[in-house]
């Protein structure tokens, strides 16, 4: 592909120096096209570069080793280490863009996969079974005793209660007699003393 | 036996009382039957054991089931709310025609998840009072469910079934009026016997529970009084027995009908 471009930009060069005079507005305009194009590529930084940059590039220099002039033995053995050189480049740069390329696609679809994930969390949960519960196992408020527990603490704090009631009424009982033997007692002091 | 106290004033009852409303009432008598009466004289003197009748309350959480019970036994209204876990009772001291009589009334979760352990707790129940909140119609579409819960664990019309609306301080007049009509139609198709209440103010709560007493005690009093009087029988003559024998023989001719009206 480089090594076509490459004929192509020498082979343009060389129609250019012939046809100078007769297409010399026409040429202008592509030429000028060419040229940005060349500008825009060496002023990207690495990672922008395309290969597309580096055919503007490799245009752009035959050009300017077309117009070099000199001797055309040096030319051409400079022209075929330019050649080796962009050919280097492109390779780097389209295999750079591919790998890009790649982990943009492995890039979304693990985003895509993510979002499906977040987006079913019911679907874990269904897996439990329609009858399972999640238990937080660090919330200190989290359900841990049975319905068995429960029962006997219930039944051992009605037998207590029942209990109570039973004490409760004793002790209103015996307060009851306390207080009359001790009325008994006051009314019987008089009459001792009396007697004496 | 233990030791038992005089019974307070306002636990003695020795007239029977009387019903919130004729449209839904269990019996009409402001009397009891003569031969519990004659019972009950007999039995002045103390030879006999202590009577006790088993009250369960049920109804949707937050009705105030706890708030009545607790503004008959121990006379307080708790603004907060704390949800009942499983089952609670109280007891509760009466003299009733003279006679020593309690009432155990298990106050049970209106939560569902409790309803496994409550239901435990419905046995044996002479009286079920199923309570909804006057303010809230939908408690009272549920007060069915839980009736019908509490009679599965009971023998057919074993149970006195009272329908208690509770918060009566929080309706006015006319709502109140309109709900209680519906409550009134629901009793009498659950053959209840329909009080409004108000925890809060204390309106009906003690005449309510004397309700309850007096009507679970007269049964008791006719269910013992029958068993007694299948004895004598086989053990036949004694004059003694024959005279006490003719008093049970001649009920009075209405009493088995008006146990069973409304």
């Amino acid at each position: 592909m480089m090594r076509e471009r490459r004929e192509a930009a020498a082979a343009a060069a060389e129609e250019e120096e012939a046809e100078e005079a007769a297409e010399d507005e026409e040429d202008d305009d592509d030429e000028g096209e060419e040229e940005e194009g060349a500008r825009g590529a060496l002023g990207k930084s690495a990672e922008e570069l395309r290969t597309e940059d580096v055919y503007d590039i490799s245009y752009a220099l035959g050009r300017e080793l077309q117009a070099l002039g000199g001797d055309p033995a040096r030319r051409a053995r400079l022209q075929f280490q330019l050649v080796r050189v962009l050919e280097l480049l492109e390779a780097l740069v389209s295999g750079g863009s591919r790998a890009a390329e790649q982990l943009r696609l492995e890039r979304d679809s693990l985003r895509r996969e993510l979002g499906a994930l977040r987006g079913q969390p019911a679907r874990h949960q269904l897996s439990l079974g329609p009858d399972k519960m999640v238990i937080d196992l660090t919330d200190p408020n989290r359900p841990r005793f049975t319905l068995r527990e429960l029962e006997d603490v219930l039944q051992e704090r009605n037998q207590l209660k029942a209990q109570l009631h039973v004490v409760q009424e004793e002790l209103q009982c015996y307060k009851r007699v306390h207080k009359e033997s001790k009325k008994e007692v006051l009314e019987n002091i008089p009459s001792i003393s009396v007697r004496k | 036996m233990h030791l038992v106290p005089p019974v307070s004033r306002d636990r003695v009852i020795s007239h029977f009382p009387k019903w919130y409303t004729p449209e839904a009432c269990l019996q009409f008598k402001d009397h009891f039957q003569a031969q519990v009466r004659s019972a009950c004289h007999q039995r002045n003197t103390g030879t006999v054991g202590l009577k006790i009748s088993k009250v369960v309350v049920v109804g949707d959480l937050f009705v105030g089931k706890t708030s009545l019970i607790n503004r008959f036994c121990k006379d307080i209204f708790d603004r907060d709310y704390k949800a009942t876990i499983g089952v609670d009772f109280e007891i509760e001291r009466f003299e009733i025609a003279g006679v020593p009589y309690n009432l155990q009334i298990w106050d049970t979760a209106g939560q569902e998840k409790f309803k496994c352990i409550a239901s435990a707790y419905y046995r044996g129940a002479e009286v079920i009072v199923t309570v909804f909140d006057l303010a809230d119609i939908q408690t009272l579409d549920h007060t069915k469910q839980w009736l019908e819960d509490a009679l599965r664990e009971n023998e057919p019309g074993s149970s006195f079934i009272f329908l208690v609306g509770t918060k009566k301080d929080l309706v006015s007049g006319a709502a109140c009026e309109r709900t209680e009509r519906d409550a009134i139609r629901f009793a009498s198709e659950m053959q209840a016997e329909y009080w409004s209440v108000s925890a809060k103010t204390g309106e009906n709560v003690k005449e309510f529970f004397s309700r309850v007493a007096a009507l679970a005690f007269e049964r008791s009093m006719l269910k013992e009084l029958e068993k007694s009087n299948g004895r004598m029988a086989q053990i036949g003559a004694g004059n003694l027995i024959k005279l006490e024998g003719n008093s049970l023989d001649a009920p009075e001719s209405n009493s088995q009908a008006s146990l069973s009206c409304c």
